[in-house]
């Protein structure tokens, strides 16, 4: 495979959220509105190209039977510093995207990259294929957030697009955890219709 | 043998390194991240309110907002009133009306746990603008008699914010009155003496006890009127001014003027027109004040 597969497969093809149906709670808890999806994306993707390095670094030293403790505690320490590092040195962007860090030490995408493709892949490819993984989960949640804010807020990105007479009375229960549910389906009903049947 | 001993070996090994690095990067950022946030607050604070400094009067709750000149313009607060999901916390400045300059809801980066889309509605300024200007009861929603218009489908977020704002208001309003300048109603006098803890004073010129100055209260049209008195000891009134009032807007509010409580020094004067419950409320008051602390003046 390619250089250039590992890296797009990630963003469509192998989605994490649409097609591999893993990193579902922040994508559904996340995708209320286009700003916070995006920077929960973008948070996860940093996340998961540093712990992809790491991981790949220590792959050849970690014994087989212990690996996933010892992805979870390196997994763990990484984001806590992250945490602990943005809001000493950088509070604007610690305001903005603090609230997303706690949340991915528990993302299972992170986790699972680590397991299937860093643990057994070169630095470079592991780098290629997190970020992939997490512009396509990005993607996944910033389509999932546009749809919900504009049909549960009548906005996109805080601006009216209906107008005001739809802001005032939107589909509210877009916004609301049902609508992440309902918008996850239908997009994972439309990459089954037209991007499965691409790759058969 | 050996793979069980090198799998507990690589598991301690990172689970030290990993609590080292985590204890050395925490004891690094504390004190930086505990500065940011110091100044996150103090930042929130000139938000609500125009001022050049802050004086903590109870620690992260209550601070006296100072200009550049030293003068106080007012004071801002802190409440964190039960929302949908959490408390809520809420900055809030009042003028030296005790008047809302301005009102902050936390992000919730900051720890805010209302419903995202809905109930974070109230960190926006289309709502939380409308307090800007507003004291007494028309804090709170229509629904309840106030002037706030809630947030469709976060009533409850809404109600918490206009409900921690007015208990804020009521339980801080006093920490306006106490800086305040007492000279303002008795030019010329070097120092007060307290008789009545938070109520009367003893005007003192060259040590010589020249008149006294107190607080009173009376009900308006509205609301009740609170007030603060200069008196000489000759009877005369030499300043009135308003502490708190909630009149009508654009007819009982004149009692607030200068121009009308100006005419105090000269003896009392007229009923005001078209506000006459309210100025005839604040006549009678300072009258009846005087009469009761008859003693002091002599």
């Amino acid at each position: 495979m390619n250089r250039w597969n590992l890296f797009t497969r990630g963003l469509v093809k192998e989605n994490a959220v649409l097609v591999l149906m893993i990193g579902l709670c922040p994508a559904l808890a996340v995708s209320g509105t286009v700003r916070d999806a995006f920077g929960m994306g973008l948070a996860a993707t940093f996340v998961l190209l540093f712990s992809n390095v790491i991981i790949s670094i220590m792959r050849k030293k970690i014994p087989n039977e212990v690996r996933i403790p010892v992805f979870i505690l390196i997994i763990s320490t990484f984001v806590t510093i992250i945490d602990y590092v943005m809001q000493a040195f950088q509070p604007d962007l610690y305001r903005a995207l603090g609230v997303f860090v706690p949340l991915i030490v528990v993302n299972c995408m992170i986790l699972g990259r680590a397991e299937a493709f860093a643990s057994k892949n070169s630095i470079i490819n592991s780098i290629l294929d997190g970020l992939g993984v997490g512009l396509g989960f990005t993607l996944a949640l910033t389509v999932m957030g546009a749809v919900r804010e504009i049909l549960g807020n009548g906005t996109f990105l805080g601006m009216a697009i209906f107008g005001e007479g739809f802001k005032k009375s939107p589909v509210i229960f877009m916004i609301l955890p049902p609508g992440a549910f309902l918008v996850i389906g239908v997009l994972k009903a439309l990459i089954n219709k037209y991007v499965k049947k691409e790759t058969q | 043998m050996t793979s069980t001993r090198n799998m507990v070996l690589t598991l301690l090994i990172v689970a030290i390194v990993c609590s080292v690095i985590l204890s050395f990067v925490y004891s690094y950022t504390e004190p930086l991240i505990a500065e940011t946030q110091k100044q996150m607050t103090l930042d929130g604070l000139k938000q609500v309110i125009n001022a050049q400094e802050f004086v903590e009067i109870i620690p992260d709750t209550l601070w006296r907002a100072v200009d550049s000149s030293g003068m106080l313009t007012g004071i801002v607060f802190r409440v964190f009133p039960q929302g949908y999901g959490g408390p809520i916390p809420i900055t809030v400045g009042l003028d030296l009306d005790g008047k809302v300059t301005g009102v902050r809801v936390a992000s919730a980066a900051e720890g805010l746990k209302e419903t995202p889309g809905l109930g974070v509605k109230i960190t926006e300024p289309e709502f939380k603008d409308q307090f800007i200007g507003k004291c007494g009861p028309a804090v709170q929603l229509k629904n309840d008699g106030g002037e706030i218009d809630a947030i469709t489908a976060a009533t409850i977020s809404s109600r918490a914010v206009c409900n921690g704002v007015k208990k804020g208001i009521e339980t801080y309003l006093n920490y306006l009155e106490k800086p305040l300048d007492k000279k303002c109603v008795f030019s010329g006098v070097q120092e007060f003496v307290e008789i009545i803890k938070d109520t009367l004073w003893y005007a003192l010129k060259d040590a010589d006890t020249v008149g006294i100055v107190f607080i009173g209260i009376t009900q308006g049209f509205v609301d009740c009127i609170k007030f603060m008195v200069g008196v000489g000891t000759d009877a005369k009134i030499n300043g009135v001014k308003i502490l708190y009032s909630n009149e009508t807007e654009g007819i009982g509010v004149v009692i607030r003027e200068e121009e009308f409580l100006d005419k105090f020094k000269q003896g009392y004067p007229e009923t005001i027109t078209g506000a006459t419950v309210s100025s005839q409320a604040l006549i009678n008051a300072i009258k009846d004040y005087i009469t009761r602390y008859k003693e002091y003046l002599k």
